[in-house]
This record gives structure tokens, sequence and C-alpha cells, in this order.
């Protein structure tokens, strides 16, 4: 196995510097909201996490079209990194909703569209893991998690639209939102800020994320070959 | 004046909310360092095997 890339090296270090800063700027340089408090602090990292596990989404089925179109099993191993990455995301995201939502909703659970639009998202990509997991044969397994991840991408935008198309207790933050919303808040600009340098850091974390378990997955490959080898000798 | 009551006191929340986000994603990076190393582990004993 190569040893690590020097720009996977820089990358990683760039990430965690970046991570601190926002980390800083969450905690510190953000105002704390007036009426809901430190907790509001959540919504950071909360929608930056949704937001990875949605492109983690959107790359896997982007792979797949790539590996139907193409054959080459590399495009097969990006799908595989990213909804690994995009469920452990996706599933903190949600979690951490859920705390914000006990002193602002006054419960952790509501039959919201977008709750529950997000938590199908997820369960739908746990399935795919699951699927992989059932089907030994990489071409077959393959072209079905292509299939699957291609098919289960509708879930990325309608989650994201669901607040938008129905009426929902979650808040907007982009554009205008139902005047029912609870635990919507105005951003000064500190707060925008911030959020925009989490959204960003985010992004970075995904990279690095995948790049490394991309070069997991490709050791993982080089293992089971030579054990395939020395098994037939 | 009398009235003002300042934001609400969820600070614990917030403890609360960060823990569920960063402690996944560190299990995550963990588990990929993990499995890296007893891959390579593997990979060096495999490639004795077939020298």
């Amino acid at each position: 196995m190569k040893p690590m890339p020097k720009t996977l090296k820089a990358l990683t270090w760039f990430t965690v510097a970046m991570f601190v800063a926002a980390l800083y700027m969450v905690f510190i340089y953000a105002p704390r909201e007036a009426v809901m408090g430190d907790v509001q602090r959540v919504f950071y990292f909360h929608v930056s996490s949704l937001w990875v596990g949605m492109l983690a989404f959107l790359i896997t089925a982007v792979a797949g079209g790539i590996f139907l179109a193409s054959g080459k099993h590399s495009w097969d191993q990006v799908a595989l990194a990213s909804v690994e990455i995009g469920v452990v995301f996706t599933l903190g995201g949600t979690i951490a909703g859920a705390v914000w939502a006990r002193p602002i909703w006054n419960t952790w659970w509501t039959w919201d569209p977008r709750l529950v639009t997000t938590t199908i998202m997820e369960l739908i990509y746990v399935a795919y893991l699951m699927l992989r997991q059932g089907i030994d044969d990489p071409d077959r397994r393959a072209r079905f998690a292509a299939v699957y991840g291609i098919v289960g991408a509708i879930s990325v935008p309608i989650t994201f639209l669901s607040i938008r198309l129905y009426r929902s207790i979650h808040p907007v933050v982009v554009g205008s939102g139902d005047p029912t919303a609870t635990g919507s808040f105005d951003m000064t600009t500190r707060m925008t800020q911030a959020f925009m340098f989490s959204l960003l850091t985010f992004t970075f974390v995904y990279g690095s994320l995948l790049w490394h378990r991309l070069r997991l997955q490709r050791l993982n490959e080089k293992v089971e070959l030579l054990k395939i080898k020395l098994l037939s000798d | 004046m009398f009235f003002d009551t300042g934001p609400a006191d969820t600070f614990n929340y917030m403890l609360l909310g960060y823990a569920v986000i960063l402690v996944p994603i560190a299990l995550l990076i963990l588990s990929i360092f993990t499995r890296f190393r007893q891959l390579k582990r593997d990979l060096v004993m495999l490639e004795e095997m077939d020298a």
C-alpha cells in the first residue's frame, strides 16, 4: 500500500485547523441567541451534519451512475465510502435536532415532514449497507447498490424541500418558511459567518473522510485479492 | 426591566447536542483508523506467506 499522499496529509491537517476554527466561531465568536440561549448553537453543526449527509447520498448516486456507465469498480468504492460517511453524519444531525427540539418544541420528536423525511432518508441508506452485505458476487453487488443508491437519492430533494412544500414546525434557514414554525431566529452577521464557516468546514471534513475511507477500501480489496491468490495456490 | 428574564438556560442541551454530533464522527474516524491498521497487518502477513 502506498504511503499517504502528501495532498491528503495537507488536506487532513487543513481540515483539522478549520474544525478548530469552526469550534471557536460557534462557541465564542457567534453571540448567544436572545431567546433560546445556548442550545441555539447546536444549529451550526446540526445543519452542517445534515448537509454532509445529503451531499454524501447525492455523491453516492452520481458514483453509482458512473459505475453503471463505465463498469469501473473504483466508482462503486466511492459510492460505498460516501454512504458510510453520510449515514453517520445524518444520524448525528438528526439526533442533535431532537436535542435542540426538546427545550424549544417541548418534545424530543414530532411527526413533522422534515423529521420524517430525514429519518426515511437515513433508513434508506442504512438499508443500502445491509443490501451490500447480503450479496456475495462483487459485480452483482455493485450493480444492485448503484441502482439502489440512485433511486434512494430521490429522498434527498424530498427531504430538503419538505419544509417548503408542506406545513412544518421546522424553521427554514434559507428563504421564507411557514410563519407557524417554532425555533426560527434572525441571524446576526456573526451567526451567519459562523454558520457559513461551519458548512464549509464540514464539507472539507467530508472530503477528507471520503479520501481516507477510499484508501481503506482499496487496501481491503488488495488484501482480499491476495487471500484469494494464496487460497488458489 | 422587571419582565426581562433573558435567554433560556439551555447550556446542558447544547453540550448534549454537540456530543451526539461529535461522538459518531469520532467513532467513524476511529473505525477507519483501526480497520486500516488491521488491514496493513494482514497485508504484511499475507505478503510474507506469498513470498
